[in-house]
């Protein structure tokens, strides 16, 4: 069995790679015929030259972390109230037909239209990055997590009250548990919508960042640079959807048989 | 020596289609120690009335006494075993039976001792760190029997529970369930579907009327214990109650032929 499975995920990976190959020889085939300038349509080999150049004089690595360092406020924000938000949503009618219409309603704004009254309200600052990733996120997490509620078995909810699961008790031991699976969904779909509220601030406002890397690179005529920006925007995308929250749907997948 | 007392209890739901009679006017008391089946045809309103005692529902006439004290929610002291064994598959085998126990506030030696003492009166120790995904139907049935007891109630409530699983783990079951009725005393409701297994536990068995009606009639089970399905007496007694009910089925389909259930 289990010898089955890791010769099954080494021939996955072995197919995945060879597409990416496949993907890198095509490129470079492209841009070897010379249909585009090399200004617009930049060769691997320029690519990779940036990345290692941004990467030695260290200004990727900053750029990367400041955006991360923005997005792990930004995005922790929106979690610590979207999910308790949402728990009371989905237990309490009248929040959740006045804050909860609302917060549907909001969710049909891109974030970034936030960005102009964001930057009135709170100045030139990392507060208006992070007002506008909270906007891109909290809506998706608290409408998730209620809607998670929602879907819990009666049986889970009836078996509280008399195994003396009352009051906070309820939310934090029954209510809270029984939606983790919803809260982990909602956190993976906030995730994305932070990640690109972030990035849409940070092309739109002229800043550090990775997405400020792009703009850089776009101003400077460096299509390579912004290909590479591209590329670390993807990595960081794959990197958190594997290691955060493959771990944390396998984790569901596992206790609760769903998922 | 009442411990639970129903008044003239009514309870009427309002359907898609007019008023649903659930249970009308059901006087009904419950002696300390006793253990009582209740068997009647579907949707006559057997888990209405363990709803009502439970506290899960509010009668729409009549009162519900428990120890004289009027019940007016759920409570620890009423413990419900649905049909589905209702465990949280966030916790272990272990967690799960101590859980009202850690809401209570008990010390954590206390909830060991008690949790593996439970455990092995339902012969689960060793399953104590399974999660509740890895086990068989029966055996979460005996989880949520332990996790019952946990409580102490004065009262235990079961909604078929056994109907879901096969004969070998019923008999098991009803094996376990006697076990404990003999050694704890405890008052228990038994709801089910089959006549021959409340004639094997219960020490009286009554009848429910189709569509709501109430108590039709009642059956005192004076055979010694330990009994078997396969006993005579219990199929003979079994078999006369069978008939009741199946002329009750009839009478039922013929008043209220527009049921469709
Ligand atoms: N929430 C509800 N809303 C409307 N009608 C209900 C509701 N719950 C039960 N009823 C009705 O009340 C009647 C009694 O239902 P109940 O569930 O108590 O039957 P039951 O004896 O437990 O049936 P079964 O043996 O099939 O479990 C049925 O006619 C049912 O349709
Ligand atoms: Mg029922």
């Amino acid at each position: 069995m289990a010898g089955d499975q890791r010769r099954d995920r080494f021939r996955r990976g072995a197919v995945r790679t060879a597409f990416l190959l496949l993907l890198i020889c095509i490129w470079q085939g492209l841009s070897s015929a010379g249909i585009w300038n090399e200004i617009i349509f930049p060769a691997p080999r320029e690519v990779v030259l940036a990345l290692a150049s941004g990467f030695g004089d260290g200004t990727l690595p900053a750029a990367v972390l400041a955006s991360l360092v923005r997005l792990g406020i930004g995005y922790g924000i929106s979690l610590a109230i979207g999910i308790p938000l949402g728990l009371l949503l989905g237990r309490i009618r009248l929040l959740d037909d006045t804050v909860g219409s609302l917060a549907i309603g909001l969710q049909a704004l891109p974030s970034i239209c936030w960005l102009p009254l964001a930057v009135l309200w709170f100045g030139l600052s990392e507060a208006a990055m992070q007002f506008v990733i909270i906007m891109g996120s909290l809506m998706a997490v608290t409408l998730t997590v209620r809607d998670g509620v929602r879907t819990i078995p009666t049986l889970y909810l009836r078996a509280a009250p008399i195994l003396g699961a009352t009051g906070w008790r309820f939310y934090r031991y029954v209510l809270f548990p029984a939606s983790f699976p919803s809260v982990v969904t909602g956190a993976k779909l906030g995730w994305t919508f932070a990640w690109r509220s972030l990035m849409a601030a940070e092309l739109l406002y002229v800043t550090s960042g990775i997405g400020s890397t792009l703009m850089t690179g776009r101003e400077l005529h460096d299509m390579a640079l912004v290909v590479a920006a591209m590329l670390i925007i993807v990595g960081i995308g794959l990197i958190t959807d594997r290691l955060l929250f493959r771990m944390g749907e396998e984790f569901v997948h596992r206790r609760w048989g769903v998922g | 020596m009442a411990l639970v007392e129903l008044k003239r209890v009514a309870k009427t739901y309002q359907g898609q289609s007019g008023p649903v009679h659930g249970l009308t006017d059901v006087d009904l008391t419950i002696n300390r120690g006793e253990f009582l089946c209740v068997v009647g045809p579907s949707g006559c309103g057997k888990t209405t009335l363990l709803n009502v005692i439970a506290g899960f529902e509010a009668p729409t006439g009549g009162e519900v006494l428990v120890n004289d004290v009027r019940v007016s929610g759920p409570s620890p002291s009423r413990f419900v075993i649905f049909q589905e064994p209702a465990l949280y598959p966030w916790l272990n085998v272990f967690q799960n039976v101590v859980f009202g126990l850690r809401m209570a506030g008990v010390e954590p030696a206390v909830q060991h001792a008690k949790g593996m003492e439970l455990l092995e009166t339902v012969h689960l120790a060793r399953f104590a760190n399974a999660w509740v995904t890895e086990l068989s139907g029966g055996m979460k049935q005996r989880v949520a029997l332990a996790r019952a007891l946990a409580m102490d109630p004065d009262v235990l409530l079961m909604d078929e529970p056994f109907a879901a699983l096969d004969a070998q783990t019923r008999d098991m079951l009803h094996e376990a369930v006697e076990e404990v009725w003999q050694a704890t005393g405890k008052t228990i409701v038994f709801v089910t579907h089959n006549v021959r297994e409340a004639v094997r536990l219960g020490t009286r068995v009554i009848l429910m009327a189709a569509q709501g009606g109430g108590i039709l009639r009642e059956y005192p089970i004076d055979l010694p214990r330990n009994r078997y399905l396969e006993d005579l007496e219990v199929v003979t007694i079994a078999s006369k109650i069978r008939d009741d009910l199946r002329r009750e089925v009839l009478r039922g389909a013929e008043d209220g032929g527009g049921d469709g259930r």
